[in-house]
């Protein structure tokens, strides 16, 4: 009975702290990171996630020998939802539960070479929380004159809106897919460098060895018979 | 008094709804953020410890910090500051490229990490989206056309920034592979002349090495 008294007091501090507009920490409903992932090892990362909501995960090796990694997508439970071995990139998109999602990357079967890996999340139907992050009713201070007319212009803009996201994303993954055949040019243009000289330098040694052997073989006949 | 205390718990809980992943003590996470330039960049984060006792994580740990450096494409260091268990840190980067955002947590008593795991929310905005518009309204005094009509404004620099900054790299790669190839050819040309010459000189050393010894 007691505890329930002071138990509201700091929930609502907390509460404050957590609107948005407070310097509290409010994640967006997409992000996308870009890490590197070392050779023989794996790591992990979790989304919680609401009932029905649906998460979408595309991830793409952007550098590394062979370009590869394996992904594992596993529910709150624990049960593998997605298991994919040695691919360079993959969509996936699942209706979820209430729950912590975890997904992993793998680069254990790497013994040398190091992956740098772009996921990107993107999460629908999340309730509640895309309400609280477009009302910005209680911010805004006037009103706009054209009052029968602005529903249309509030609508078209939103839909502007979503197209620009729409946009933004495209160009995230044109962005990851230009970073990727970048770094294959790269590693091509100093790969020809390297095995040029290596090439020039094998050869004129190996000649020059072709040619003293060859005299050699000559020279010590010719001691042996005297 | 109990249910509105409810709500705004649960209103907590569905706060905590960002990205997690897990850390040891001395580890160190980055992530890369290719960025055009003059883009601000602002990244959240929440840590929670886990209590070995109880076996949960708890919901703050006071007196665990994290470091935070940030390095820009050039390996320069742009920001390399301590923040407490829960911390937002910004920057704006100044060239263009992929600039490296390092996470790792401060503790060097034992005592605090028995079991070794962090949890870690992280939440990485970039441009167009580390603007606060609430903020933006409550600041300019706009109305809520205004404030639509400026956050679309913003969505749309930052797409042609971003164009921007994929012309560029285009540029570069195209520079990349146009050398490759030409590299690749001159290299090809050298090598079977130096192996004509090579050739050549084997050839006629040999003769007159022969005809020295008096073979030929």
């Amino acid at each position: 009975m007691g505890g329930e008294i002071w138990l509201p007091f700091p929930v609502v501090l907390l509460g404050a702290l957590l609107l948005p507009g407070a310097a509290g920490f409010t994640p967006s409903l997409d992000s996308d990171f870009t890490f590197t992932l070392p050779a023989g090892q794996k790591e992990c990362f979790y989304q919680p996630m609401p009932l029905k909501a649906s998460l979408e995960i595309e991830y793409q090796v952007l550098d590394g020998a062979g370009l590869d990694i394996d992904f594992h997508l596993a529910s709150p439970e624990g049960r593998t939802l997605v298991f994919e071995q040695r691919k360079s990139d993959g969509v996936h998109t699942i209706e979820t539960e209430v729950g912590d999602y975890m997904f992993c990357f793998d680069n254990t079967f790497s013994t040398i070479s190091e992956k740098v890996i772009f996921f990107e999340l993107i999460l629908d139907n999340m309730g509640e929380q895309e309400q609280e992050q477009e009302d910005w009713k209680k911010y805004i201070t006037g009103t706009d004159m054209l009052d029968m007319k602005l529903e249309d212009i509030l609508e078209s803009i939103n839909s502007i809106k979503s197209r620009l996201s729409k946009s933004g994303h495209i160009q995230t993954l044109l962005r990851a897919f230009e970073a990727r055949d970048r770094n294959i040019q790269e590693s091509n243009f100093d790969r020809v460098n390297f095995w040029s000289v290596v090439n020039l330098v094998v050869m004129v040694v190996v000649s020059a060895i072709q040619v003293y052997m060859l005299k050699s073989l000559f020279e010590d006949k010719r001691k042996s018979r005297t | 008094m109990g249910l509105p205390a409810l709500l705004l718990l649960a209103l907590c809980a569905a706060g905590a709804r960002g990205l997690y992943f897990h850390i040891g003590e001395t580890e160190k996470r980055c992530f890369i953020e290719e960025i055009p330039d003059e883009t601000m960049v602002i990244g959240n984060y929440r840590t929670q410890m886990w209590d070995k006792q109880k076996e949960v994580f708890l919901p703050s740990t006071p007196g665990l910090g994290m470091h935070v450096e940030v390095k820009d494409p050039e390996g320069k260091v742009v920001l390399s500051r301590q923040y407490g268990s829960e911390g937002r840190f910004t920057f704006t980067s100044h060239t263009p490229g992929d600039h490296q955002i390092c996470l790792h947590s401060n503790s060097t008593k034992m005592a605090l990490f028995a079991g070794g795991r962090l949890r870690v929310h992280l939440n990485i905005q970039v441009g167009g989206h580390a603007n606060n518009y609430p903020e933006i309204a409550a600041k300019d005094k706009l109305t809520e056309l205004q404030l639509r009509a400026r956050q679309l404004l913003d969505q749309v620099e930052q797409i042609q920034k971003e164009q921007d900054y994929q012309r560029y790299r285009e540029e570069r790669f195209r520079l990349t592979s146009e050398s490759t190839n030409q590299r690749v050819l001159w290299w090809s040309i050298a090598q079977t002349i130096i192996l004509i010459l090579t050739g050549i000189w084997q050839m006629r050393h040999l003769k007159s090495f022969f005809e020295a010894k008096k073979l030929v």
